[in-house]
């Protein structure tokens, strides 16, 4: 039988950190990673930019061989879990191979959400969540001429502007009413949805796709709930993401949307772990367990579990995920962190010649900031955030200048 | 062992706001005309802050890089953005906590910190010292490797600096070494041990208190008329070299003695309940100077005893604070070098939590204070080249931000504050005076500095 | 190399000359009257290349004890000599040799103590340090002053003694008289002494690292009995000292030729009816007021202290059980019972050996001052009337009235 000290599922961002939390305080304990992935370690985050070529799978991976030879990893490459059995402390793999654990980290994180959608399973589509689909979409870019995008989140607007560049005429559908819902305002969305709009890119908003059905040769044609149709070559489903959580069923791991932990991302079963994508944890500003699957959360959180599977005395708890987002498109930046919307709030805002600045205070705290084409040092005002740090006695410079603020404010707390 | 790295530090009190670290910062070939640091008025514009990148230890830029396009060099420390792998996601930024890493669009790329690969141009252009590239790191990667000739466990007060002084002493110094402790903190945290076990992994012995210069003389003497090289390293308190053992250590530094003596001065008997020393200074509570109706604290000055070593001529005496490790550690090179031809005196100022009441976290910064207000002066003498200040400081910050720190400054009067800045300013005034001289005589005879 | 010869010189060269025969590797010195012409010796003999040795020429006699403590630590055999304020000065580290169990010898030239300011002979200050766990040996003359040097590093570097050895030689009579004296040959004497067997059970040398006096002791724990353990082993090296000074003697006389008495010497006791106890110079004085009283017809002995610490119990019972009365004369005082240490010694032998006869306390020869046959003739007098009368109360001061 095969068994190991640590057993990390999964290879990207949680998965990494965790080991390397773990080698902090045990260079000696065996670590086994068994991933799904055909490849060495690399970033979903990096796929959309694999399309656009700026990088190519071969320079973006997160981590070689040499690191994991560094770290002692014994890397086993298309290697799902079909099954955990935490009583016997060890899994199933889908090729029928079994291994004995003595901590397990599930950081299989997620897979492309796919909407009900009439007609879809027979209809040809893209997803984007691997390195495989990045360049399957990249390859069908250079054939297409119409495309159609079901989802305005990250993925589906870094495809969009990378369609239109590639000379597509694009159409964006989105069920909710502004793009990158739940991270930017709804003002900071309307300037980014314009500047789609700008470049040519149709924004169809507060809609959804109810069927599709074959077209011609290649093409297809998508009927709208609303009543509309649009036809295309190329259909790409950005509409989120759902957890990799399947292979557990009947493990007694507790499930609620992802796999629920608790701030040392421990799962409801002794000696397993979960981080990253796939796991469900506190958020930090109303305490309520929820998906929040963005890669700052996943290092944060396959630290924190490394740690903790490594015994290491000094682990940080999770403070809780925190709303945080970038995105770059048409020459231009955006960021935001913190909740946006707010009752109460000290809600200042600067816009004009481009840019965009929208800052929310309650009780003195720093609840959210967002910026278009304004430097922000988000991480720092993630911290401000985080470590609750009191703003009255500066509210006023701090409004009229955050960013230079901000930085005053943390380099006081470094020495 | 990990490596250690150097650092850009920023003393603030010492920024004048100025910005020519920006400026050549910027017209650095790297930095696309855009400082990759930058010095910000506090609000109240009472100070200044520095935004720069820390090269963290575990950088979080590096961990929320999707591209791999960051790294953190394994041999310096320097975390490098590999333009060519960048995808431009900001993630970066989202990991940076302290401003150090931000987009420059024009450019496209994202502007941080190099340190210049070694040779931080904003260092060397600031003319007020503010910044300053700390090389402790550098040090750390020299001696981290070394075995640590002390035990773990020893018992020293929380925040004492003795422990530190005395684990990276030994390790530079090496195991042919014979090490005296007398009764004091040292020998007191176990360093002789306890009930037959040893703290040490070297000779380590108990001298008096009055005769540690003696005994290392006679070993030191029996093992070079053997044609063997054993270090003979004192860590003795003020107590045992100002007071009581001074008679011995004078003799001896008269004599010549190859001794590399480490005085570890924090003003007093600590060790047995806080009396004073003659090294405890001006108005200083301690047991045996308490503060009541008709005594306030120390009345007399304390001695100064590396001044008095200077006059014995050693081949080597200097003063150093552990707020500043690569001073020390210079320092200790030379030391080393000169107890093989003659007596070397280091003095370190060693503050002290349990004894000078402040709280256990703040003794390097209680040193770093010590030395910017001039409280505490760096400075190394050898006979040929005379007094050298190691570490000038020109424009000191008030003494009365030293004496704030210490709770047994507490009761001070005006006057005896009054006092205690003249004292300052008297006593650096008295030094410069030896340093001008030497400055004088070098220039008048143009002799080269020995070892420069 | 120096070979035997006969030479004429004082105590203080004669002990000068022992150092030298025993190659001591370091020799300190600090000057005091009456010792000073001893370091001045030892200083021209190293200047001389006769002596090949580190002279520490220090700051006072804190350090010279000191150096001396490092030295032997670091495996060296090492010598100094002092007396008096010397000695107070050098108590600190003096007190602390014999728990070190440094084999040091060390030559006190006796003298008395101030105040009154006092430069000259006396048994004062060897007397009053004489619990501190050194070997004391008291010497009569000055060839007995060089032999018993040598002799005392063979004792003190013995593996079951491990103490300092103090050879004591009274200021003025010895220091500075001058007769003739038989220098025995370095190659003798290297063959007598063997090889240097100085810091095998304590050292300080990063070839065998150790802790050299960690703190040991309190209240629970292993400390008490660990100390025990050492202070019951200082003990046994001083009981042990007293059979290797007589072993040491013996093999001395067989190689050279000299017999000292190692621990008590008998001067005509076996058929004596009374005794006078002396020790150190005194003793020849003495001995001739014996002969001379003899020669009268009494009936009196002499014992002689050589070794004091360790007190030679055993052979002072062996010796006062041949004898009706004891007249003991100190150059020492002691404020414990009003009366000589030596005194005190003796009584403490008497009733050792279940023997209350009459011993009267003697004080004689302070501040230098001359013990002649005529003052012992009196010591003879008067504990010969002991027999009869007992003994007084206090002690007879005998050059009270010179």
């Amino acid at each position: 039988m095969n068994q190991t000290t640590y057993l990390i599922a999964g290879s990207s961002h949680a998965a990494i950190e965790a080991v390397a939390a773990i080698r902090m305080v045990d260079p000696e304990g065996e670590v086994v990673m068994a991933t799904a992935d055909q490849r060495l370690p690399y970033s979903p985050t990096i796929l959309p930019y694999v399309v656009s070529g700026r990088t190519s799978p071969e320079t973006a991976t997160l981590r070689g061989a040499a690191w994991l030879e560094a770290n002692r990893v014994r890397f086993l490459a298309a290697s799902p879990i079909a099954e955990v059995q935490p009583d016997q402390r060890q899994v199933r793999m889908a090729d029928g191979a079994v291994w004995r654990y003595e901590r397990l980290l599930l950081a299989t994180g997620a897979r492309p959400a796919l909407p009900p959608i009439a007609g879809l399973a027979a209809q040809p589509h893209h997803v984007l969540r691997t390195v495989e689909d990045a360049l399957a979409l990249q390859a069908a870019i250079a054939g297409a001429r119409q495309a159609v995008i079901l989802g305005a989140g990250l993925v589906g607007l870094h495809a969009a502007e990378t369609m239109r560049k590639a000379g597509l005429g694009v159409t964006v559908i989105e069920q909710k009413s502004q793009v990158l819902p739940g991270y930017f305002d709804g003002e900071a969305s309307r300037m980014i949805e314009k500047a789609f709009r700008d470049h040519g890119i149709e924004m169809v908003m507060g809609e959804t796709a109810a069927a599709v059905e074959a077209q011609d040769d290649k093409g297809f044609r998508l009927q709208l709930a609303g009543g509309g149709e649009r036809a295309g070559d190329l259909l790409l489903i950005a509409a989120g993401v759902r957890p990799v959580t399947d292979f557990l069923a009947g493990s007694g791991v507790d499930l609620g949307q992802g796999v629920l932990v608790d701030a040392r991302m421990r799962t409801s079963v002794p000696n397993v772990w979960a981080a990253g994508d796939v796991a469900q944890a506190d958020r930090f500003l109303d305490g309520v367990k929820a998906m929040a699957g963005i890669l700052p959360n996943a290092v944060e959180q396959g630290r924190i579990a490394g740690a903790d599977m490594a015994g290491d005395s000094a682990v940080k708890p999770f403070p809780g995920s925190v709303p945080l987002n970038t995105f770059a498109y048409f020459g231009n930046h955006a960021i935001s962190v913190g909740a946006l919307d707010e009752a109460g709030a000290v809600i200042e805002t600067h816009a004009g010649d481009g840019c965009y600045i929208r800052l929310v205070i309650a009780e003195g705290r720093l609840r959210g900031i967002s910026a278009i084409n304004h430097v922000v040092d988000a991480g720092l005002m993630w911290q401000l955030i985080l470590r609750r740090i009191d703003l009255a006695p500066v509210l006023q410079d701090f409004l009229a200048r955050p960013h230079e603020i901000g930085r005053v404010l943390m380099s006081r707390l470094w020495r | 062992m990990g490596n250690a790295f150097n650092t850009i530090t920023f003393d603030k009190g010492r920024c004048d706001g100025c910005g020519d670290c920006m400026t050549v910062c910027a017209k650095l070939p790297g930095s696309a005309g855009r400082s990759r640091l930058s010095v910000i008025v506090a609000p109240d514009r009472s100070d200044f802050e520095l935004a720069i990148c820390r090269q963290c230890g575990q950088p979080k830029c590096v961990m929320n890089c999707p591209a791999g396009a960051l790294a953190k060099g394994e041999q310096d420390g320097i975390v490098r953005w590999e333009g060519a792998k960048c995808v431009g996601c900001l993630l970066c930024t989202v990991g940076c906590r302290y401003g150090g890493i931000v987009p420059h669009a024009e450019a496209r790329q994202m502007s941080k910190c190099d340190q210049c690969e070694g040779d931080p141009a904003c260092v060397t252009v600031c003319k007020s010292g503010a910044l300053s590239f700390n090389r402790a790191g550098a040090l750390y990667n020299r001696v981290g490797n070394l075995e640590d000739l002390f035990a773990p466990g020893l018992s020293a007060c929380q925040g004492c600096n003795s422990e530190l002084l005395i684990r990276h002493t030994l390790r530079h110094v090496g195991p042919e070494t014979v090490v005296a402790t007398p009764p004091g903190c040292i020998a007191g945290m176990g360093a002789v041990g306890y009930n037959g076990q040893t703290g040490t992994k070297v000779p380590v012995f108990h001298p008096l208190l009055t005769n540690t210069a003696s005994m290392l003389t006679g070993i030191r003497r029996t093992y070079k008329r053997r044609g063997r090289d054993v270090t003979a390293l004192a860590l003795a308190g003020d107590g045992g070299v100002v007071d009581v053992g001074f008679q011995s250590l004078s003799g001896a530094a008269e004599r010549g003695e190859e001794l590399l003596f480490i005085c570890v001065d924090n003003e007093g008997y600590m060790n047995t309940g806080m009396q004073r020393s003659g090294s405890t200074s001006y108005g200083s509570w301690t047991s045996t100077t308490p503060v009541g109706k008709r005594m306030h604290g120390k009345s007399r000055d304390s001695k100064d005893m590396p001044l008095m070593m200077m006059m014995h001529r050693c081949e080597y005496v200097a003063t150093a604070s552990l707020g500043f490790m690569d001073d020390y550690y210079a320092k200790l090179d030379k030391a080393i070098a000169a107890a093989k031809r003659g007596m070397a005196y280091i003095h370190v100022y060693a503050p002290c939590p349990t004894g000078w009441r402040f709280p256990s976290s703040a003794t390097i910064e209680t040193c770093r204070k010590s030395v910017e207000t001039n409280f505490v002066t760096l400075w190394e003498y050898t006979p040929d080249a005379g007094l050298r200040f190691t570490r000038p400081v020109d424009n000191p910050i008030p003494v009365e931000e030293y004496l704030r720190l210490f709770g047994k400054y507490r009761h001070l009067s005006p006057e005896q504050v009054t006092h205690i800045r003249q004292t300052t300013v008297d006593k650096v005034k008295h030094l410069k005076m030896h340093a001008r001289a030497a400055e004088e005589a070098r220039q008048a005879n143009d002799v080269p500095l020995k070892g420069e | 190399m120096i070979t035997a010869k006969t030479i004429v010189c004082d105590g203080n060269e004669a002990a000068a000359w022992g150092a030298v025969l025993s190659r001591p590797d370091m020799v300190a010195v600090y000057p005091i009257t009456p010792q000073s012409s001893l370091a001045e010796y030892l200083s021209q003999f190293i200047a001389d290349g006769i002596l090949d040795a580190e002279l520490l020429d220090v700051e006072g006699e804190h350090s010279v004890l000191s150096v001396l403590h490092g030295a032997a630590l670091a495996g060296a055999r090492t010598y100094t000599a002092t007396c008096g304020q010397g000695l107070a000065f050098m108590f600190e580290p003096y007190f602390r040799t014999p728990p070190l169990r440094l084999p040091i010898v060390t030559s006190l030239v006796t003298r008395d103590g101030i105040t009154p300011q006092c430069v000259w002979g006396g048994q004062q200050d060897a007397m009053t340090v004489k619990d501190v766990g050194w070997v004391h040996m008291y010497c009569e003359t000055v060839q007995e002053v060089l032999d018993t040097l040598i002799m005392a590093y063979r004792i003190a570097e013995h593996r079951q003694v491990m103490l300092p050895v103090n050879v004591n030689h009274d200021g003025n009579y010895l220091s500075y008289g001058v007769c003739r004296m038989e220098l025995p040959g370095q190659a003798e004497v290297d063959a007598f002494l063997g090889p240097k067997d100085i810091n095998w059970h304590v050292a300080l040398d990063p070839d065998r690292p150790m802790a050299v006096d960690p703190l040991t002791g309190g209240a629970g724990g292993p400390g008490p009995a660990l100390f025990v353990s050492y202070r019951k082993g200082l003990c046994d090296g001083m009981q042990h000292a007293l059979r290797v000074i007589e072993e040491v003697h013996d093999e001395w006389a067989l190689r050279f030729g000299r017999r000292w008495a190692p621990l008590v010497e008998e001067y005509k006791l076996d058929d004596a009816d009374f005794a006078i106890v002396t020790i150190g110079s005194m003793t020849g004085a003495a001995k001739d007021a014996v002969d001379q009283a003899r020669a009268r017809g009494e009936r009196v002995g002499l014992i002689k202290v050589k070794t004091f610490r360790p007190f030679p119990i055993e052979a002072m019972v062996r010796a006062v059980s041949k004898v009706e009365a004891l007249g003991v004369v100190d150059r020492a005082v002691s404020f414990g019972w009003n009366s000589g240490p030596l005194h005190q010694e003796v009584l403490g032998a008497l009733y050792y050996g279940r023997r209350p006869i009459p011993a009267i306390s003697f004080i004689g020869g302070l501040a230098g001052a001359d013990l002649t046959v005529g003052h012992f003739r009196r010591v003879i007098e008067q504990t010969a009337a002991a027999r009869w009368t007992g003994p007084g109360q206090a002690p007879i001061w005998l050059n009270e009235n010179d």
